[in-house]
C-alpha cells in the first residue's frame, strides 16, 4: 500500500504529465476496440438488413445501386420498373411484392414511396401520431424527426428534382401524420409516403391544384418553408376528390419491389423465372450484394488492423521512452531511499506500482469509452451507415 | 400431478382458447354491398364482415375519415369491387398484401362508358375512359367475383371450420338459378326500350339483351320539372314503355310517370342493401316484377 | 555509540584508500569531522550507515558490528538506527513537508507509521518552526525550511545516530548557525549522538571534538 501511495501523490503532484501518458495510452487501447465494436456492429447491421430483405426485384443493372437505393434509401436512382412487375409477383402467387419508390426527397431526406405492407414487413411502429391513411400523408422517421426537429402537424415540401422541369409539376407539401419509433435502420431517415403520393409529386397523378403561388408567398399569406420552393401544390379536404390518376397503374414506376417469397420454394422458383438475361427486370438476393460489400470493407479493415497495431507499437514505445526518461530523473530519490533504508526492491515497487496505475486508468478509461461505442454501437452504425449512403 | 390441478389447467386453456377465439375472428371490409353479401355467404360466422359506407352515401364516392380508413385498414381482409367503383381507393393508404380486386381476372369483360373530358390548372385538357362498374347485376359476372373472394378467403386462411368450397357451390347454384329466372323474365322485355333513371344497369344489359337509355336523376328523390321533360323528351325519341328506377321514388312520381305510358320497375342497383332484403330476395323481387308487366 | 578499529577501505578501480585505526563517539556527544575534499569523510559516513563495506575491520553502531549483517538487516539497522541529514536536503517534490518527513516510513517495513509516528513528525515540525508549513510541497520553502524538513525526517524514526553530511554547506551563514543549533537542540532532546561533516570552520567550536580526516587519506581521490 505504501507504494501506491507513494505512486498516487508522485502521479497527481505530475498531473500534467500523468494525465497525458493516461491518455494517450487509453487512446491506443481505445482506438482498435471502438473500430472493431463498429465495424463487427456495421456488419452486423447491414447483413441483418440484407437478410431480412429475402429478394429484390429491379431493373437490369447495377446490383449495388439497386440494393443501396431499396435497402439504405441511398441517392443512386436505379432505372424504374413499372408496377406490372408488382402484379406480375402477386399473381404468381409465389410472394408479397412491395414497392420501394425512392426517386425523390425533401430536406436531404428520401421520401419512400411505399405500400402499408413495407410497416408490417420491417415491423415498423408508430411512436407518435397515425399511420399512411389519405393520399399526400407522410410518415417520418425518428431521425427525421429529430433533425428537423418536425413531428405530427409539421409538413415537408418535396425538393424539386428538376429547377427547369418544363412539366410544371410542382413540388408536393405533405403533411406529417406519424414518426417512427427508432429502429437503428436507414428506416429512421426515411420519409415514408404511399407509392400513390410519389406519383403525384412525380405528376402522373394529380387534381384541381391548390397551387400556393408566389403572389401569396409575397403577400405574407404563406410561410415558405424553403427559399428554392417558390410555388407547391397542396392536397387539401377540398381539393382531394379531384386527384386522380392518368393511365393504367400498372405503367407507373417504381424504383425497386422487395419480393418476400411465401418459401424457399417460392423463392427459387420466383429466382427462376428473372434468370433469362434479355430481362429487364432482375431479381436479386441483397444479402449475397451486402455480403460482398462487406467482404470489401473488411479487406480495408484488416489494411487498417496493420496500421493500428504499428502505431499502438510506436506509440507504446514512446510511452516506454517516457517512462524510463521520469526514472532516470528520479535516480535522486532513489538513492535517498537506499540511503534512508529502503527496503530491497522498494524502488522497483514503487516505480511498477506507477505503472501500474497509469494503466489500469488508461485500461478503465478506454473500457468505458467502449462500452460507450457497444451500447451506441446500433444507432451510430445506423448513422454511419445512412451517410455514407 | 392432482386431479384438481389438472381439472384447473383444463379449464384456463378452454377459457382462454375461448376468449382468444372471440378476440380473433377476422373482419372483412367490403366496398359494396353484394361482396359484403358474398363474403357473408362464404364465411358464415367464421368472420365479421363489414361494409363500411353509411346509408344514403353512394359508395363510389365515399370519402372515408381517418377513423374509417384506420378500421380498413386494420381489417384482415379488403374486398374492393375494380373497375373504377371506389374513387376513394386512389386516395387512401391500403396495405396491398390483404386488398384483393374482386374483379381483376374479369379486365376483359368491362364495359367502357363515354369519355369525360376535362382540364385543371393551367394543364391542357385530358380525357379520362370511364368504366361501367355495377358488375353484379350480371350474376354470372357476381358468380365470378365470388369465385374471388372466396380464393382470397382460402388463401389467408380465414375460414376456420368451415369449407368455403361448400359454401362457395351452394352461392354459385343461387346465382346461377337467379339468373336462370332472370333469363325467362326477362324475354318479358324484348325489343322493349328501356329508360333508367340512373346509368347503372350497363352489365344488366349486356346479360338479358336489354335495350337500356340512361337519366340523370337522383335516386329516391321527387324529379324536378327538368327531369320530367328529359324524361318526355327520352321517351318521345326512344318509344320507351319502361323505366327502372334505382331506388323507389314518392308514389306521385311513379303516377306521374305511369301518366307518361310508362310502367314503372323498382330494380335497386344493390351497391346498399335494400328494405332489409338480401341481395338474392332484392333481386329476384325485381325480376318478378318484371316477369309481371303487361307491355303493349 | 560508535566504535571504529583498523578500518580499512577502498573503491576498486581508484587509487582511493582509506585507512581509520581507532574512533569512539559516546552516546550524546557531538564530532565534527573536516578534511579537504575527497579524503572520505562521507565514505566514512556510508561505512558507518552500512551502506558501503569494509575490506576489513569494526564498525560497531549500538553494539551491532554492521560489517557483519545480511544486506536486508543493515537496510533494516539504518533505517531503525541512523537519521542522516544531506547537504542537498534531498527532499521529495511530490511530497508534502509532512509526506517527506514521514517519508522513511513509507519505504521501509522496519518502521511502523502509527499515531504515536504522526504526532512525533508533528510536535517536531512545530520545535523546528515549520509546523504551519507541513502541507506545503518542498518547491514551496526556503532553503533553510527544506533543511528543517529535512532534519525532522532524520529525527522522526527515533534514531540512536544522526550522520549529516554538510548539512548547512548551502545555507548563508545566519541560517547555519540555527540549523545547527536546532540540530543539536533535537538530537539532544531525543538522546541521539551526531557525527557531522563540515566545512564551516567557524561552526567547529560548537562541537566538542573535531576528527581532522587528512591523515587518514592515502593515495590520490
Amino acid at each position: 500500500m505504501n507504494a501506491l501511495y507513494l505512486a498516487f501523490a508522485y502521479l497527481r503532484y505530475h498531473w500534467a504529465r500523468s494525465l497525458i501518458l493516461t491518455l494517450v495510452a487509453a487512446l491506443i487501447l481505445f482506438v482498435p476496440v471502438a473500430t472493431q465494436i463498429l465495424l463487427s456492429t456495421s456488419e452486423r447491421s447491414l447483413l441483418a438488413r440484407g437478410d431480412a430483405t429475402p429478394l429484390l426485384l429491379g431493373s437490369r443493372g447495377s446490383q449495388l445501386d439497386l440494393t443501396m437505393a431499396a435497402l439504405y434509401f441511398s441517392d443512386e436512382k436505379p432505372d424504374p420498373v413499372t408496377m406490372e412487375a408488382v402484379e406480375s409477383v402477386w399473381d404468381s402467387g409465389l410472394g408479397i411484392p412491395i414497392p420501394v419508390h425512392t426517386a425523390f426527397a425533401s430536406s436531404g431526406f428520401r421520401i419512400v414511396g411505399t405500400t402499408l405492407d413495407y410497416f408490417d414487413f420491417r415491423n415498423l411502429q408508430i411512436a407518435y401520431g397515425r399511420g399512411l391513411s389519405v393520399l399526400g400523408d407522410a410518415v417520418i422517421g425518428a431521425d427525421v424527426a429529430a433533425t428537423l426537429g418536425k413531428g405530427v402537424g409539421d409538413t415537408l415540401v418535396s425538393s424539386p428534382e428538376n429547377l427547369f422541369d418544363l412539366d410544371g409539376v410542382y413540388p408536393l407539401e405533405m403533411p406529417i401524420v406519424g414518426v417512427l419509433a427508432a429502429t437503428n435502420t436507414p428506416d429512421d431517415q426515411a420519409i415514408f409516403v404511399d407509392i400513390k403520393t410519389a406519383w403525384v409529386i412525380q405528376g402522373i397523378g394529380h387534381g384541381h391544384e391548390d397551387v400556393v403561388t408566389v403572389a401569396e408567398i409575397a403577400a405574407g399569406s404563406e410561410a415558405v418553408a424553403n427559399a428554392a420552393v417558390v410555388q407547391y401544390q397542396r392536397i387539401t379536404p377540398e381539393n382531394i376528390d379531384t386527384f386522380h390518376f392518368h393511365g393504367s397503374q400498372d405503367d407507373f414506376p417504381t424504383s425497386a419491389v422487395i419480393v418476400v417469397p411465401n418459401d424457399t420454394r417460392a423463392a427459387t422458383i420466383l429466382k427462376g423465372r428473372y434468370l433469362d438475361g434479355e430481362n429487364p427486370v432482375q431479381l436479386i438476393e441483397p444479402a449475397g450484394v451486402i455480403q460482398g460489400l462487406v467482404d470489401r470493407i473488411f479487406r480495408i479493415k484488416s489494411l487498417l488492423d496493420a496500421v493500428t497495431t504499428i502505431i499502438a507499437i510506436a506509440a507504446f514505445a514512446a510511452i516506454g521512452l517516457a517512462v524510463f526518461l521520469s526514472y532516470r530523473l528520479r535516480a535522486r530519490e532513489i538513492a535517498t531511499a537506499v540511503k534512508l533504508g529502503a527496503r530491497k526492491g522498494m524502488v522497483l515497487r514503487l516505480l511498477s506500482a506507477e505503472t501500474i496505475t497509469l494503466l489500469s486508468i488508461s485500461i478503465i478509461i478506454a473500457a468505458i469509452g467502449a462500452s460507450l461505442v457497444a451500447q451506441n454501437a446500433e444507432s451510430w452504425v445506423g448513422w454511419l451507415l445512412s451517410l455514407g449512403a | 400431478m392432482t386431479f384438481a390441478v389438472r381439472l384447473l389447467s383444463t379449464l384456463v386453456i378452454a377459457i382462454s382458447a375461448t376468449f382468444a377465439h372471440a378476440q380473433d375472428k377476422p373482419r372483412v371490409v367490403t366496398a359494396n354491398y353484394p361482396l359484403q353479401y358474398m363474403a357473408e355467404r362464404l364465411l358464415d360466422d367464421a368472420a365479421d364482415v363489414v361494409f363500411p359506407v353509411p346509408e344514403g352515401v353512394d359508395p363510389s364516392f365515399w370519402r372515408p375519415s381517418i377513423e374509417d380508413i384506420s378500421a380498413i385498414q386494420s381489417s384482415d381482409l379488403i374486398l374492393l369491387n375494380g373497375a373504377g367503383f371506389s374513387t376513394w381507393v386512389d386516395r387512401v393508404s391500403l396495405p396491398r398484401a390483404k386488398t384483393v380486386n374482386t374483379s381483376a381476372g374479369l379486365e376483359d369483360q368491362f364495359i367502357v362508358t363515354e369519355s369525360i373530358t376535362h382540364s385543371h390548372g393551367d394543364g391542357g385538357e385530358h380525357s379520362h375512359e370511364g368504366l361501367a362498374a355495377y358488375l353484379w347485376l350480371d350474376p354470372t359476372l357476381a358468380i365470378a367475383q365470388a369465385e374471388s373472394v372466396a380464393e382470397a378467403i382460402t388463401a389467408r386462411g380465414l375460414a376456420v371450420d368451415i369449407d368455403v368450397g361448400t359454401q362457395l357451390s351452394a352461392l354459385r347454384t343461387d346465382l346461377e338459378a337467379l339468373d336462370a329466372l332472370a333469363e325467362t323474365s326477362m324475354v318479358n322485355l324484348e325489343d322493349t326500350a328501356i329508360i333508367a333513371t340512373h346509368p347503372r344497369y350497363q352489365y344488366l344489359a349486356r346479360r338479358y339483351d336489354l335495350s337500356i337509355t340512361s337519366l340523370e336523376w337522383e335516386a329516391g328523390a321527387m324529379p324536378t320539372e327538368a327531369d320530367w321533360t328529359a324524361l318526355a323528351d327520352l321517351v318521345a325519341q326512344t318509344g320507351a314503355q319502361v323505366l327502372f328506377w334505382e331506388a323507389a321514388p314518392p308514389a306521385e312520381a311513379m303516377d306521374t310517370a305511369a301518366d307518361m305510358g310508362l310502367e314503372n320497375v323498382v330494380f335497386p342497383t344493390l351497391a346498399h342493401a335494400e328494405g332489409g332484403r338480401d341481395f338474392l330476395e332484392s333481386y329476384s323481387e325485381a325480376i318478378s316484377a318484371i316477369a309481371g308487366l303487361q307491355l303493349r | 555509540m560508535v566504535r571504529l578499529e583498523n578500518l580499512k577501505f577502498g573503491y576498486s578501480g581508484t587509487g582511493f584508500r582509506l585507512r581509520f585505526p581507532e574512533f569512539t563517539l559516546d552516546e550524546d556527544e557531538r564530532v565534527a569531522i573536516v578534511g579537504p575534499s575527497g579524503s572520505g569523510k562521507t565514505t566514512l559516513l556510508n561505512l558507518i550507515a552500512g551502506i558501503l563495506s569494509p575490506e576489513s575491520g569494526l564498525i560497531d553502531v549500538d553494539g551491532v558490528n554492521v560489517a557483519e549483517l545480511s544486506d536486508a538487516e543493515r537496510r533494516r539497522f539504518r533505517a531503525s538506527t541512523i537519521g542522516f541529514v544531506f547537504q542537498d536536503f534531498a527532499l521529495l517534490d511530490y511530497l508534502s513537508a509532512r509526506q517527506n518527513i514521514l517519508y522513511p516510513y513509507r519505504i521501509t517495513p522496519a518502521l511502523k507509521l502509527d499515531a504515536a509516528a504522526r504526532d512525533r513528525a508533528e510536535a517536531l515540525a512545530v520545535a523546528c518552526g515549520i509546523g504551519d508549513k507541513l502541507d506545503r510541497h518542498p518547491t514551496a520553502l526556503s532553503q533553510g525550511e527544506q533543511q528543517r524538513v529535512a532534519i525532522c525526517r532524520a529525527l522522526v524514526t527515533q534514531p540512536k545516530l544522526i550522520l549529516s553530511d554538510e548539512a548547512t554547506g548551502n545555507l548563508d551563514p545566519a541560517s547555519k548557525e540555527r540549523i545547527l543549533d536546532l540540530l543539536f537542540a533535537q538530537a539532544a532532546e531525543a538522546g541521539a549522538a551526531v557525527l557531522a561533516v563540515t566545512h564551516d570552520h567557524e561552526l567547529l567550536p560548537r562541537f566538542e571534538r573535531v576528527l581532522d580526516f587528512a591523515q587518514f587519506h592515502e593515495g590520490v581521490g
